[in-house]
């Protein structure tokens, strides 16, 4: 029977995480290469660029720590986004909490509502995801960028469906204004 | 609420379908005679595409040497860390530790930490660094910060002696606000820990500080070294675990 590309690289993932478990270095930092610009850019989004890669590397050192315990019930790429969430969501209501960052401006996205130009649309959406109040912030990402559902997320932040959907609303909203709507 | 924004409130539930079929039904039927409520849902939409298309960026920078450098000092040190702060764990945040424990965690920092570090200054630093950072431990009085408490030495190096300097990934600025406001939380929480606990912290945290000084004292002298430079990282991750993990349990403590 052959084997699609897609199945070869998830052998050589699987693999790699049985040696990374055994203590191969090697094989983890393969891992490491493979999965590491989703989860930076989970990072970046959620918690901004200042710290996101004191994070990422805090989420693989993490990981590593970690590896026994994964039984292989899902792809080890979900069962490494799952604890990067933990340890995102984690940190996120540590400096909330500890810095009183939990701003909540609906002007902040005022700063970047200008118009960008077309070869840098990609990035200045990001920038203006970065603008965000952090409430919003962090469901628009969840749910918009990394698909997760209302129930998902209410289950991972400790709040309710609705705020969930009422969060979701205010992002697209101010969002909206980036692409010149209002 | 004008009347646009009472129905502008149902179109991200109606576009993600969130909403029964009477809610629906109504926000159709509203949609084809106003034009403005139409238009939003539009942007909504293109607002949704462009979240759902953004394609994960790299980091600028390598991060494999710090996540090495800490896995590796991780392997050193598993056995008797567990041993100290045991960690979060599925059942729930039960921090628990015995001045055995922690007697003993002062002794590993102090052995890993000072010692380590020490030694290889020794074997490392040219003679003339070495004098210069012996220099530099003369000044500092005792019992006092050393003469430039939160900058990496390396700062007062010329520019380009600093050119091949390896990054210490932990962001300065925000680490130094966190280990701030977690010595607050402790400072705070004092009063709820046990004196003894209370003691063997701070000789902890002393002991690891000494370790970061001494390891940015190295890095001046050997720039390039990233043994070194892990063992910065490592010792300013321990002194944010250490505080995190005390600043937990004073608040366990109610």
């Amino acid at each position: 029977m052959a084997l699609n590309g897609d199945t070869l690289v998830q052998n050589e993932i699987e693999s790699d995480v049985a040696l990374a478990a055994k203590g191969d270095s090697s094989a983890f930092e393969r891992l490491y290469r493979t999965h590491v610009t989703r989860i930076h850019s989970l990072t970046r989004r959620m918690l901004g660029s200042q710290i996101a890669d004191e994070v990422t590397q805090d989420i693989f050192v993490r990981t590593w720590q970690k590896l026994g315990q994964f039984r292989g019930e899902s792809a080890f790429s979900t069962w490494l986004h799952r604890l990067a969430l933990n340890v995102v969501i984690e940190r996120r209501r540590s400096f909330a909490v500890q810095r009183g960052r939990m701003t909540d401006d609906p002007s902040a996205l005022d700063l970047v509502t200008v118009a960008p130009a077309r070869a840098d649309l990609k990035v200045d959406f990001e920038a203006a995801i970065e603008q965000l109040p952090e409430g919003a912030r962090e469901i628009f990402i969840l749910h918009d960028v990394e698909g997760h559902k209302h129930r998902e997320i209410a289950a991972m932040l400790g709040i309710t469906s609705g705020t969930s959907k009422r969060q979701l609303h205010r992002a697209r909203m101010l969002m909206r204004k980036h692409l010149g709507g209002v | 609420m004008t009347l646009h924004e009472e129905w502008t409130d149902k179109l991200s539930d109606f576009l993600d379908d969130e909403l029964t079929s009477e809610e629906r039904y109504a926000v159709e039927s509203h949609l084809q005679g106003c034009e403005a409520c139409a238009a939003v849902l539009d942007e909504l939409k293109q607002v949704v595409a462009r979240a759902r298309a953004l394609e994960p960026r790299p980091s600028r920078a390598d991060l494999w040497p710090g996540i090495a450098a800490q896995i590796e000092a991780t392997q050193g040190r598993a056995a008797s860390s567990a041993s100290i702060l045991p960690m979060r764990t599925r059942a729930g945040w039960r921090v628990t530790f015995t001045l055995p424990q922690l007697a003993a965690a002062s002794v590993l920092i102090a052995a890993m930490s000072g010692g380590l570090v020490w030694s290889l200054r020794s074997r490392m630093i040219p003679p003339a660094a070495a004098d210069r950072s012996a220099d530099a431990s003369r000044s500092n009085v005792p019992g006092q910060p050393p003469s430039v408490p939160d900058q990496p030495s390396l700062e007062r190096e010329p520019l380009a002696e600093r050119a091949d300097v390896l990054p210490v990934s932990l962001a300065d600025a925000q680490y130094d606000a966190a280990v701030s406001d977690l010595e607050r939380a402790l400072k705070e929480g004092r009063s709820k820990l046990d004196p003894a606990t209370i003691t063997i912290v701070e000789h902890n945290l002393q002991t690891i500080d000494e370790a970061i000084r001494q390891a940015r004292e190295a890095l001046a002298a050997d720039p390039a070294n990233s043994y070194l430079s892990g063992h910065l990282v490592e010792a300013r991750r321990r002194k944010l675990d250490l505080l995190r993990r005390a600043a937990a349990l004073s608040t366990e403590s109610d």
